[in-house]
């Protein structure tokens, strides 16, 4: 396995308030990694950081060996790093098949658009059958011609994967897929993702939700206040003492159980 | 009166052209450009300039084309730096100093009087015929702007700027680059704009100021919001009923013997009514933007 993400030594701050002190992370080719942690413990911030949202004060991030961190954030995308959001916020004026189309960046010249030429044509018709294939499997068919901002907070959630699939990234970092998804789609969707891993992406989910991380994940990564805690398998968690700490407080330690003798 | 509809169809298609334009960059970029009449006016004045200099009427019109595409470039850049509203005042600010130097820089522009005496197109014609080729050629101009325009939009370059123009961040993460659209769909807006101006400018034989002057920018918001904005469709619809109410309004002098000087405020008025109108009953416009129909 090679490494394809590093971060190295990151640091973040937003004014005085220190977010990520440090941070240093690696992943591999084909892993599949939950990000954990309390809120505020800067997973999101992590995925900002490696998507170029969010400047670094110090520290490096490669990818496929080179450093993106000194790129613009849509030139980190176009390396092949595709990204969804906490709360995704969708256009009003496109229908969800239209967006789904949007996401494939390659190939937008004005005056290809202008000739409208036989291999522009040829290009249109792939991205509108990729588009399709992809609502048809994460079930989105039905609301396809809606707006997009119209469909629900779990159906915004699936149409956020189908955009980042419409280009076959090399690394798909997901902030929280489950939340507001109704629990008879999650194992929906834990499928789905198994599928996307299959197809030979690497995954980053961020996830509060320890059933679909013990289902999904390898390995996973606990934040606390910047930095990172624990680095081991899903099922190593509920025995390691800083895990505890940082999600119960260390009153757990000495609090005794109520019929304790 | 046949001369007279020829004159105010002419003025349609002249201000429906501007009106696309402006329309492409607010409506499907997203970017409030509150100096767009400045794309016009520099065309009208390349053009006039050109002409003057004696100059054949195709290289005028490129001359006026390459001067917008400039600004065009020019102001899209100062958006780097700038948030939409503060870009939106920064337009304003370009247009009235366009049109300043136009106002002082007499040994170019021929300051306050303008540059007049311009040999009109068709010239040779006899007179109805003479209008009606030139109006023959705004409506070629102005269908070629509109197809090339719905092929704008219905393209992987009209989506990208459907994305940018309401989730700048989506865009971002998939792959645009959101100061290249900008860019590139500012070209594209101020090319027709600056067409028609030229035009204009051989149309009415001159070119002075006041082709420049802020109210103009606000009657092509009026056409394109009236209309719909974000669609082309509306902004046609948009633009005849503007300039009808534009053009008819003189008529008012004589039907209620008002001054001359009145019935020039009273035409701002009756456009202002309208568009207050439309917001207020039908703030999407008469036409309003649709979902594309992908089938």
């Amino acid at each position: 396995m090679t490494s394809l993400l590093e971060l190295d030594g990151i640091a973040i701050r937003y004014g005085g308030n220190t977010v990520l002190s440090g941070l240093t992370l690696s992943i591999d080719s084909g892993e599949i990694v939950g990000l954990l942690g309390p809120n505020g413990s800067g997973k999101s911030t992590v995925l900002n950081a490696v998507t170029g949202f969010t400047p670094l004060a110090s520290g490096s991030i490669r990818f496929d060996g080179r450093r993106i961190d000194p790129l613009a954030p849509h030139r980190i995308a176009q390396r092949g790093i595709r990204r969804t959001f906490q709360l995704p916020s969708m256009p009003t004026r496109m229908s969800v098949l239209e967006l789904t189309m949007a996401a494939s960046s390659e190939h937008h010249q004005l005056c290809a658009a202008l000739l409208r030429g036989r291999a522009t044509r040829r290009i249109e018709h792939a991205t509108h059958a990729r588009a399709s294939a992809l609502l048809e499997q994460l079930k989105l068919t039905a609301v396809a011609h809606l707006p997009a901002a119209s469909i629900s907070g779990g159906q915004k959630k699936l149409l956020s994967i189908a955009c980042a699939m419409m280009t076959e990234p090399k690394l798909l970092l997901l902030d929280e897929p489950t939340a507001g998804v109704h629990p008879n789609l999650r194992g929906e969707l834990i499928d789905e993702l198994r599928r996307i891993h299959g197809l030979g992406v690497t995954l980053v989910v961020i996830e509060h939700d320890m059933h679909f991380i013990r289902e999904l994940c390898e390995r996973c990564v606990v934040l606390d206040r910047g930095a990172a805690i624990a680095n081991c398998k899903p099922a190593e968690l509920d025995k390691n003492r800083r895990v505890l700490d940082a999600y119960l407080g260390r009153a757990h330690r000495t609090a005794r159980p109520l019929e304790a003798p | 009166m046949s001369s007279f509809l020829i004159h105010l169809l002419t003025l349609v298609c002249l201000y429906a052209m501007m009106a696309l334009g402006l329309n492409l960059q607010a409506g499907y970029a997203g970017m409030v450009n509150f100096g767009f009449i400045a794309f016009a006016g520099l065309g009208a004045y390349a053009a006039g300039i050109a002409s003057q200099l004696g100059w054949p009427l195709p290289a005028a019109l490129l001359l006026a084309l390459a001067a917008a595409a400039v600004l065009a470039v020019a102001t899209a850049r100062l958006g780097r730096q700038l948030s939409s509203d503060y870009w939106g005042i920064a337009t304003l600010a370009i247009a009235e100093i366009l049109r300043t130097v136009a106002l002082n820089e007499s040994w170019l522009t021929g300051g306050a009087q303008g540059i007049g005496g311009i040999r009109p197109l068709f010239a040779d014609l006899p007179s109805p015929w003479r209008d009606l080729a030139f109006l023959a050629l705004a409506a070629l101009c102005l269908a070629l702007v509109y197809g090339g325009y719905a092929r704008i939009i219905h393209s992987r370059f009209g989506r990208a700027l459907k994305v940018m123009r309401e989730e700048t961040s989506l865009a971002v993460c998939f792959g645009y680059d959101p100061v290249s659209l900008k860019m590139r769909a500012s070209v594209a807006a101020a090319l027709p704009a600056a067409l028609a101006g030229g035009l204009l400018t051989y149309y009415i034989s001159y070119v002075g100021p006041d082709v420049m002057v802020p109210s103009e920018t606000f009657a092509l918001w009026t056409i394109v919001m009236v209309g719909g904005l974000g669609s082309n469709l509306g902004v046609l619809l948009g633009g005849l009923l503007v300039q009808s109410v534009y053009s008819f309004a003189p008529f008012l002098k004589d039907w209620l013997g008002v001054s001359s000087d009145l019935a020039g405020a009273v035409r701002l008025g009756l456009v202002g009514l309208m568009l207050l109108a439309c917001l207020l009953w039908r703030p999407r416009g008469l036409l309003p933007e649709r979902l594309e129909a992908l089938s």
